[in-house]
């Protein structure tokens, strides 16, 4: 029953302005918000859900459609079952296979009746946009949308979610929330050489080129395990945890847009499931933690003759965060900082150098306009040397790599576009064993 | 001569009116060439001297000095840069780096009230400006766009369209002293550049209290942003370019800029439009140094006028403790007053003037009053405790009228340039003591209402000044009494622009780092011919 709790509780906080608004279209309001639909459909200052954000990726910008109700330019045609194997298989309405930018692997797990509560938010709620947004243009061989349909042969799952009967309503409904709706492991489950997340180590963590997204298993070391389980609530749905945790990057856009927005019984249930995911306890830190701040170097600061880092700490961070890394007045400590606690020291300069900003609340100014990638990384290691795990430490060509937006990893993009780059690159492997293919028919011949 | 440089507008200055103009010509498409005399600054520098210095109450410390492009400073003493005629000395503060004085303030950016345009018709004094409130309306919305302000509505100033964010949240100070002073007298949020929220790529306010010398993470807008802006919107920003020299032709049409740079070595550029925009002291300095045969008592000065009329806000201040721990240096540094004495028939009789509280932390200047009052150990620190808590202080921005004989001149005393140093004509009238005098029986009801004790006003007759520097090169309808038009443009000289407030004929009460962006904006849409 957790989930009509969730539902009635949605619809008393809106109920003054969506008075008119049946169960159904309700429902799919909500489920468009969990499944964060419009952060991509939505471009920066644009109409809701009319299209039109560019989503980089390596292979060429991917960009998103117009998903209103627009006969013309939107999915104002679509039947429910078109819009059905759109959202959970891929393929338009004209047959055209998507780009797996669109997250349809992670919908594919979607109930019936979610997909017909989506599709009927989307056709009754939703303004028609009537323009469409510059059409995607990969280059070639990217450009032929059919050749996705032997990707989707290999890794697309479409099952639906099936609840186990081993776990209660409140475990369950968490588990389809994380798979069908958040897609918490398209970032945090490192994947195989062949870019398909690898199952056995589900969310054990995952470089996505620039930000780190850790291992969020019950592990109580390398994971989560020794949060509490109001702690994560607090960090899910305002980006604190209130204990030395704080989301940035891609994390805090999906709380800001998505996560933050849930009801509380389906927090609760997404936090129930989630602490029960099995421990992996690969990609801990090292565990040289300092057990104190360094002692204060006022004098040495004065005199000029403290080390690098501590002076780049004291123009650049201490106003703020205090000369010991107290924090204070909402502003977060630095002492023990989970980000400081990391296996790799990326996240922690990925903030310096794009800054913190949450929708609301306080922001952190971006540094990279303001220290060249050495004093970056001169500070970032006198941050985990001091505040938290001694043994992580990056050099001056990392942080190059990150100020250019990642290594050339093909994972860059993941953060927002689900699996976008691991298709691409799916499908090179794939017209690769087609081209081999071909020609060894032809010796054959 | 080493070399000529060549642009479609150079602009002399590059503080946030410079600056902004500059930018918003560039965007125009022009292209722009912007000399500054004082050297590039980081923040980060900046937060570094401030933390490091032993005089913490000595704003201007952290700010780097050179005797090539040299300002005022008056600590540990007077380092003889302006120099003063009398019969009162006028000791402005102000900087010369890239992004100019604004690194350096409270981020106040209040508009005029509408009758501050009209003084002399209104109320027999000072004089009107040759526009209204409502030709500036839309460069003050453009430019607090561009400055992120934000403030309440109620503040006196009409407005066309909001502004872009909410006000700051207010302190537990400025909570107090609603709740006190109410129905009495009215105090409202300070209509400041601050961000209340993330916008334009900068953090809302966190309550450093460190708006001066320095906001540590440009949760306050100031000119080195509008130095950045400008350079992204394609202008050329020479630092350390020390402009010495306008040059004109027969008709008067100015045709080059002379500068030096910090070796010494001089440098000519020319272009088809001057804007001037350096401020109230050193533009009218530039302007004497430019003397020619044509022109013998420097440009734009055939009105006699150039370098008269300064004015800036002289303050008095009451400090004393209040009743209650009201915790003063929490939030920004300046974040309420009080409007009700701006305007009104009065003005015919005294100056009007606007009530400022500070929000500053008191721990520096209490610590130096125990200490000096023989206070030690436990009992140093006990009352340390107790005033910081209790102590604030408030003071006037109070309108002087504008006065020919206030002025600045040339010294025959010379820089390390060579170039003469300013001097100064000035003195108060009447119409500012009896300002005061009212001043001082509101300052007193306010720390009634407070429950004030331990009750200090500043000496009497002796105002500290706001570095607002204005009416040097006022602007007017007639020729004959002003030195520039009603776009800024020089009477004298069809290309020559200013972008200071050193044109604003009138102080009024506030703050005037906001309608000299907004005069400067105006101007450029002159020279854009879209005025």
């Amino acid at each position: 029953m957790k989930p009509l709790l969730s539902l009635a509780a949605l619809l008393l906080a809106a109920a003054p302005a969506l008075a008119q608004e049946s169960a159904q279209v309700a429902r799919g309001r909500y489920l468009a918000t969990a499944a964060d639909c419009g952060a991509c459909h939505t471009a920066p200052g644009g109409q809701p859900f009319a299209g039109g954000l560019p989503i980089g990726t390596p292979l060429g910008e991917i960009v998103s459609t117009n998903i209103t109700p627009s006969q013309a330019h939107g999915i104002g045609g679509y039947s429910l079952e078109q819009f059905s194997r759109a959202l959970r298989e891929g393929v338009r309405a004209d047959g055209a296979n998507l780009y797996p930018a669109m997250p349809y692997p992670s919908y594919a797990a979607m109930t019936d009746e979610d997909v017909a509560a989506l599709y009927a938010y989307l056709q009754e709620a939703v303004d028609p946009v009537e323009d469409s947004p510059p059409p995607t243009e990969l280059p070639f061989p990217f450009s032929v949308r059919a050749s996705m349909t032997g990707w989707n042969l290999l890794f697309l799952d479409d099952d639906r979610f099936t609840p186990d009967p081993g776990h209660d309503a409140a475990w369950n409904r968490g588990a389809y929330i994380a798979r069908a709706l958040a897609h918490c492991s398209t970032c945090h489950t490192p994947r195989n050489a062949l870019m398909a997340e690898d199952g056995t180590r589900a969310l054990a963590g995952a470089s996505l080129g620039t930000w780190y997204a850790p291992n969020i298993t019950s592990d109580p070391v390398a994971g989560i395990g020794g949060w509490s389980a109001e702690a994560l609530k607090r960090y899910l749905a305002t980006g604190h945890s209130g204990e030395g945790a704080q989301a940035a990057g891609p994390m805090l856009e999906a709380i800001d847009k998505s996560l933050g927005k849930l009801t509380p019984g389906d927090m609760d249930a997404l936090v129930t499931w989630l602490r029960d995911v099995p421990p992996v306890s690969e990609g801990a830190a090292p565990g040289r933690v300092a057990q104190a701040a360094p002692a204060s170097a006022d004098l040495a600061l004065m005199a000029g003759t403290a080390p690098e880092g501590a002076q780049l700490y004291a123009d650049h961070c201490a106003t703020c965060h205090q000369p010991t890394g107290a924090g204070g007045n909402g502003l977060p400590p630095l002492l023990h900082n989970a980000a400081l606690l990391h296996p790799t020291a990326d996240n922690a300069a990925m903030a310096m150098l794009d800054g913190v900003w949450p929708e609301h609340g306080q922001s952190m100014p971006a540094f990279a306009g303001v220290m060249d990638d050495a004093e970056i990384a001169t500070l970032t290691n006198w941050l985990f040397a001091g505040f938290g795990d001694a043994g992580v430490q990056l050099d001056a060509a990392r942080v190059a790599e990150l100020r250019a937006g990642g290594a050339p990893s093909p994972l860059i993009g993941l953060a927002r576009t689900g699996v976008a780059v691991a298709g691409a690159v799916i499908l090179l492997v794939l017209l690769g064993l087609a081209f081999w293919l071909l020609r060894r028919g032809r010796r054959r011949a | 001569m080493a070399d000529t440089l060549s642009a479609d507008v150079v602009v002399v200055g590059s503080g946030i009116c410079g600056s902004l103009a500059a930018r918003k010509l560039a965007r125009e498409g022009a292209s722009v060439l912007m000399l500054e005399a004082g050297p590039r600054i980081r923040r980060d520098d900046i937060v570094r001297a401030f933390r490091t210095s032993p005089r913490k109450g000595d704003l201007i410390a952290p700010y780097p000095y050179s005797s090539l492009a040299p300002h005022p400073d008056y600590h540990p003493e007077d380092n003889g840069y302006l120099l003063q005629q009398g019969p009162y000395p006028y000791k402005p503060e102000y900087l010369r780096v890239v992004g100019g004085t604004t690194w350096h303030w409270a981020a106040q950016a209040w508009r005029y009230l509408p009758n501050d345009f009209r003084i002399r018709s209104l109320y027999g004094v000072g004089r009107d400006w040759p526009i209204s409130y409502d030709d500036l309306e839309p460069y003050y919305h453009e430019a607090e766009v561009l400055m992120g302000v934000s403030g309440p509505v109620n503040n006196g100033s009409p407005r066309a369209k909001p502004f872009p964010m909410e006000p700051v949240a207010p302190s537990y100070l400025e909570q107090r002293l609603m709740t006190r002073l109410a129905p009495e007298f009215e105090v409202i949020t300070n209509t400041t550049a601050r961000n209340s929220r993330a916008y334009d790529g900068r953090p809302a306010c966190c309550g450093n209290n460190n708006c001066m010398p320095i906001c540590p993470i440009d949760a306050q807008y100031h000119g080195g942003l509008a130095a950045d802006a400008a350079e992204a919107a394609g202008v050329t920003l020479i630092p350390q370019a020390v402009a010495y020299k306008l040059e004109h032709d027969e008709s008067g049409r100015i045709t080059a800029v002379n500068y030096y740079d910090w070796d010494k070595v001089s440098h000519r550029v020319t272009a088809e439009t001057f804007i001037l925009a350096a401020n109230a002291i050193e533009i009218p300095r530039l302007l004497f140094l430019s003397a020619s045969d044509r022109f013998p008592d420097g440009l734009a000065n055939s009105s006699g006028t150039l370098g008269r009329n300064l004015m800036d806000h002289p303050s008095s201040s009451i400090t004393f403790n209040v009743d209650e721990d009201v915790w003063p240096g929490r939030g920004p540094q300046s974040p309420a007053s009080i409007q009700k004495l701006r305007d009104g028939d009065f003005r015919s009789e005294h100056a009007p003037f606007r009530i400022d509280f500070s929000n500053s932390s008191r721990v520096t200047s209490i610590t130096e009053d125990l200490i000096k009052a023989g206070y030690f150990g436990a009992a140093l620190e006990r009352e340390l405790r107790a005033r910081t808590a209790r102590e604030i202080s408030v003071k006037n921005v109070l309108e002087q009228l504008p006065d020919p004989d206030n002025r600045v001149m040339l010294a025959d005393e010379k820089d390390a340039l060579g170039l003469p140093k300013p001097l100064f004509s000035y003195s108060f009238d009447d119409y500012v003591h009896r300002g005061m005098a009212a001043s001082r029986t509101a300052f007193e009801r306010i720390a009634e209402l407070m429950g004030g004790t331990d009750i200090r006003h500043s000496p009497e007759g002796k105002y500290s000044n706001n570095q607002h520097i204005t009416g040097t090169l006022s602007m007017g309808a007639d020729p004959a009494d002003s030195v520039t038009d009603a776009v800024g443009r020089a009477h004298d000289h069809e290309n020559l622009y200013m972008a200071s407030t050193g044109v604003m004929p009138t102080v009024a009460t506030c703050n005037s780092t906001l309608t000299g962006v907004a005069l400067a904006l105006r101007s450029a849409d002159a020279i854009l011919g879209r005025v």
